[in-house]
């Protein structure tokens, strides 16, 4: 028995977890978890702040890798056998439509969370100073989000992926200057063919989900090193409250901070000592009284999430098929052929003007999402004090969803307006 | 500025110089071995068969070649783009009004390809006809016509 403690002591190196001392151990001398600070603010932690979104997304992706990487072993990314592989996933392979449908639904369940995350990030103002940069980063996840959706709506092969590519891809022809190279040069072709398959692939199993990775290791270790997440709403100091209090470095104007004896039971580490103000949020001593040791408060938080995120992609493949269509024929376009239905707001646009709609929209609502926590320097974080901002955000969050159900439901044969609960009988051909 | 600093503000020029200029014709390398120098795509000119394969009337829709073959009685042979100008859907022909429908964003081109309603930034393309050595006709999607061009056989 003495030969099994000892090699598990050897794994764990940490006091038992009934101490304190083995709490913040295990999260900071374990490489996996000490991406967590030892202890949170209570408070930061609640379900209603955050709605758990960054996490949800996050436990999303790895349900896309997990079972991504599983469906890789049965797909050959050349044009006929494609769609045999589609076609073996759907009837011969154990659990292949359920493999398919989670990674089906958990990529569209992480294009919504994503933008609900950011939705939140923005009512909460918590891209504010000191969190600005994170924003840029969330932004850039959010389009690799959207690229790798797109690069893996083409894989399957039939109509509706080829169809919806061809229109993607021509939207990005009418870049200026660039476009008719871009378009080759992401193709490989002329058109979508078996070169564009083979890209399309490599870039959705290798470099974006690459790129995914460094950017969100970037955007959790900027939530650490900007203050972990952020306060509350409800939990905002007053508006004239008293100033913050650096911990170490009283502000002249404020009374000294009593200097506290040294603890006998606790052991300090001192890195170094340096001049100047830390960059990061310091804490009130109201906020110090509201941590908590983050095993188990976060962690057990954050496993919930993980488990409901499962069953709720689980529960969705169960009882809703990933759809597939005939196998991809370039002369036949369905009527109405419709890009993936997060960009079917896009695809609204480009039927009014390709130019306008396709290019200079797009482009305007991204460099204005990415300069967001540089145009609104109003500090404050209270949502009484941001009516504007907090306006002009819900006019682009409806204006988009708008674009995106009209694109969806009220687009018929010819891109005719018809309501959804009109049915066209045969329709243009 | 002194010996020193001279040194150390040129070797840093030309050691930073150097390492840009060599990542970026590496990186400049990756894009261009990204191009494609030879596509395997069915060639751009091409014989479609003799002109007595043609109906007069209405229009020949070839599948592979994405083109509409037109035999008019007093005019001749034309052939006629089928790849909608706006994002590349497969356009259809109506017999009713003589024009082009496109599925995705409802463009409509006229009788002459000539974008007449909906999102469609420029007309159809119109194809040179010619008349081969062994009697068939050959259509060449790299010599764009004006929508008059008639081969008359």
């Amino acid at each position: 028995m003495n030969l099994f403690r000892e090699i598990w002591q050897s794994i764990v190196r940490r006091d038992p977890l009934s101490t304190d001392k083995g709490k913040s151990e295990l999260v900071f001398l374990n490489v996996w978890l000490h991406i967590h600070p030892a202890k949170v603010k209570k408070e930061n932690m609640k379900f209603r702040h955050s709605f758990y979104l960054g996490f949800i997304t996050f436990f999303l992706f790895l349900i896309l890798v997990t079972t991504g990487i599983v469906l890789m072993v049965y797909y050959r990314p050349f044009p006929p056998q494609a769609y045999q592989d589609m076609k073996d996933l759907e009837f011969v392979v154990f659990m292949g439509p359920f493999l398919r449908g989670m990674h089906r639904w958990a990529a569209h369940g992480m294009v919504v969370c994503v933008f609900l995350h950011m939705c939140r990030v923005f009512y909460t103002g918590s891209y504010k100073k000191p969190r600005q940069f994170n924003w840029v980063v969330g932004v850039f996840l959010f389009l690799l989000t959207l690229g790798l959706s797109f690069t893996g709506y083409l894989l399957p092969w039939d109509q509706l992926a080829y169809w919806a590519i061809t229109v993607g891809s021509n939207i990005g022809s009418y870049a200026p200057l660039v476009g008719g190279q871009l378009r080759e040069w992401l193709l490989g072709g002329h058109s979508v063919g078996e070169a564009a398959l083979v890209r399309f692939y490599v870039l959705h199993v290798a470099v974006l989900p690459a790129a995914m990775i460094l950017f969100t290791i970037v955007h959790f270790w900027r939530v650490r090193k900007d203050g972990g997440l952020s306060r509350p709403i409800w939990k905002l100091a007053p508006p004239k409250a008293a100033p913050l209090v650096t911990i170490g470095a009283p502000a002249a104007s404020a009374a000294p901070l009593k200097a506290s004896a040294a603890s006998s039971t606790k052991t300090y580490g001192l890195m170094e000592v340096v001049t100047g103000k830390p960059i990061f949020e310091t804490i009130t001593p109201e906020e110090e009284e509201d941590t908590v040791f983050s095993y188990p408060y976060a962690f057990v938080r954050e496993a919930v999430a993980l488990m409901v995120t499962v069953t709720g992609i689980m529960m969705m493949s169960l009882f809703f098929h990933a759809p597939l269509e005939e196998l991809a024929n370039p002369a036949k376009t369905p009527n109405p052929a419709k890009a993936p239905w997060y960009f079917l707001g896009l695809q609204e646009l480009v039927s009014h003007s390709a130019m306008l709609g396709g290019v200079v929209a797009p482009a305007l609502m991204v460099l204005a999402l990415l300069a967001i926590p540089y145009i609104d320097r109003n500090p404050s974080r209270r949502p009484s004090d941001r009516k504007w901002a907090i306006w002009l955000f819900t006019l682009f969050v409806v204006i988009n969803l708008v674009l995106i159900v009209v694109g969806t439901f009220f687009r018929g044969p010819g891109w005719a307006l018809v309501p959804p609960w009109v049915h066209v009988v045969g329709g243009a051909e | 500025m002194n010996r020193r600093s001279f040194f150390k503000l040129s070797w840093g020029t030309v050691g930073v110089g150097a390492l840009v200029s060599a990542l970026g014709v590496s990186f400049a390398a990756i894009l261009r071995f990204l191009k494609p120098n030879v596509f395997y795509e069915p060639p751009q000119a091409f014989k479609i068969g003799t002109p007595g394969d043609f109906p007069f009337g209405a229009p020949t829709f070839l599948v592979e070649e994405k083109i509409f073959i037109f035999r008019d009685r007093e005019k001749g042979f034309s052939a006629a783009s089928a790849v909608c100008t706006h994002l590349g859907c497969t356009v259809a022909h109506f017999q009713s009004d003589q024009k082009f429908h496109c599925p995705c964003h409802g463009s409509v081109f006229g009788a002459d390809g000539a974008a007449q309603h909906g999102p469609a930034p420029r007309a159809l393309d119109w194809f040179e006809v010619t008349l081969a050595r062994d009697g068939q006709l050959r259509v060449d999607k790299d010599k764009v016509v004006p929508s008059s061009y008639r081969l008359m056989v």
